[in-house]
């Protein structure tokens, strides 16, 4: 006879430790006998007390966590905030590092610089979903282990936010930025611009890869390093100024002069096409000029004039 | 006026220490769950069955209870009883709970104890 509280006194039984499983299961059972005797004998029908009963009692696995004292959460208060501040602190690093890593190796190792961004991004997403897991298994088994924590003191108390003249969401777009031209040389030189008769033709220059191109990617990852330096210090100062002023001439003034002398586009690709080679090359000369001069004279304003105001 | 929901969390707060100092004063008379339930429902203290069945039984690995199969009667029935322990326990968490009322009374007074 396989009854309702068969199943239950089985379902309760089966996450009860095996030693105390035999006289949890009597004692229940006789619990339960009670509790029905307990309705009919006030006139219900015996298939209706025997759900009802059950039905009170409820949840039988809840049930068995309470006989053995077990907790029913993965992550409880104790361990809840080291676990999120851990798990937002590698999360702000290792994706981004195992994603640059793999696409490294994919452009490097595997030749297949085409291939990079896609390995870049699967990577960066796979070192999240691991890092995600592997934290909260380690913090799952302290909570189900009772592993003590240091204590909180006051000198954990981080800093005041100060008011910030650069924020994170200015100094994370600037970077953006800034890798996203770093990837165009590579690909623009390896996944290029197929012309009508299929063959792939680089924009820039190839010749300019032994030097100046090289130069300018130095200078543009330099960038980077100025953006991490400017959030760090969270306001413009003369020396960040000095340095932006240096490192904008050294990118503005290779690329018009390149311009100027019609070397930094792809001579092939001028040689493609008609407009180009009718004196549109020096129409897009002129334009880019005038543009990148716009884009650094503004820039180098703007942060001296940060800098002149004073800190808040 | 506080909703429902609310009040009834604080309430069940403010309960939840009780259940045990009941259990251990009604079972110095030894008896076994389903009763202990029906006895401490009507004294005003209603406890869910899924809370006071592994109460009991954790207040016995406590030591705070003792236990005892009785196959006397038709069903066999485990019966619980206040152990020495169990007793000097109840006499601390006895002591706690009038300390509180006396608080509680001193503080709507508005004096110092």
């Amino acid at each position: 006879m396989n009854s309702l509280t068969d199943r239950y006194v089985a379902a309760t039984l089966r996450t009860v430790p095996a030693p105390r499983r035999e006289e949890i299961g009597s004692e229940l059972r006789a619990s339960i006998a009670d509790m029905i005797d307990g309705r009919t004998g006030v006139g219900q029908d015996a298939d209706t007390a025997e759900r009802e009963v059950l039905t009170e009692l409820g949840n039988p696995d809840q049930l068995a966590a309470r006989y053995a004292d077990r907790r029913l959460q993965l992550i409880g208060p104790r361990y809840f905030l080291v676990w999120w501040r851990l798990l937002r602190l590698l999360l702000t690093f290792v994706p981004a590092v195992a994603g640059v890593v793999s696409g490294v190796v994919k452009a490097t190792v595997d030749h297949d610089p085409g291939a990079a961004i896609g390995a870049g991004v699967a990577g960066a997403l796979q070192a999240a979903v691991q890092t995600a897991f592997w934290i909260t298994l380690v913090f799952a088994v302290a909570e189900r282990t009772d592993t003590k924590l240091p204590a909180w003191n006051v000198d954990q108390l981080p800093e005041a936010p100060r008011e910030r003249q650069v924020t994170l969401v200015d100094s994370c777009a600037s970077i953006v930025f800034l890798l996203l031209t770093i990837a165009f040389f590579p690909w623009q030189h390896f996944q290029p611009w197929v012309t009508g008769d299929g063959s792939r033709l680089p924009m820039i220059d190839p010749a300019l890869w032994s030097f100046w191109l090289p130069v300018l990617l130095a200078v543009l990852v330099a960038d980077l390093g100025l953006e991490v330096a400017k959030y760090r210090s969270g306001r413009w100062t003369w020396p960040l100024v000095a340095v932006k002023a240096v490192l904008d001439l050294a990118f503005a003034v290779p690329v018009v002069w390149l311009l100027l002398t019609d070397r930094l586009l792809n001579p092939d690709l001028v040689q493609r096409f008609e407009w180009l080679r009718e004196g549109g090359v020096d129409d897009v000369a002129r334009v880019a000029v005038v543009v990148t001069a716009g884009i650094t004279v503004w820039g180098l304003v703007d942060s001296a004039a940060k800098a002149r105001r004073p800190a808040a | 006026m506080v909703s429902e929901e609310v009040l009834r969390t604080h309430l069940q707060e403010l309960r939840r220490g009780t259940v045990v100092v009941a259990s251990l004063v009604a079972l110095r008379q030894p008896d076994y769950g389903y009763a202990l339930l029906q006895r401490l429902g009507a004294h005003g203290f209603p406890v869910d069955a899924n809370t006071l069945y592994p109460l009991l039984r954790r207040l016995e690995e406590q030591g705070l209870l003792t236990s005892e199969w009785n196959t006397e009667e038709s069903r066999p029935r485990k019966f619980y009883r206040t152990s020495a322990d169990g007793e000097a326990v109840l006499a601390r968490l006895l002591d706690d709970l009038t300390a509180v009322r006396t608080s509680v009374a001193g503080l709507i007074e508005g004096e110092d104890r």
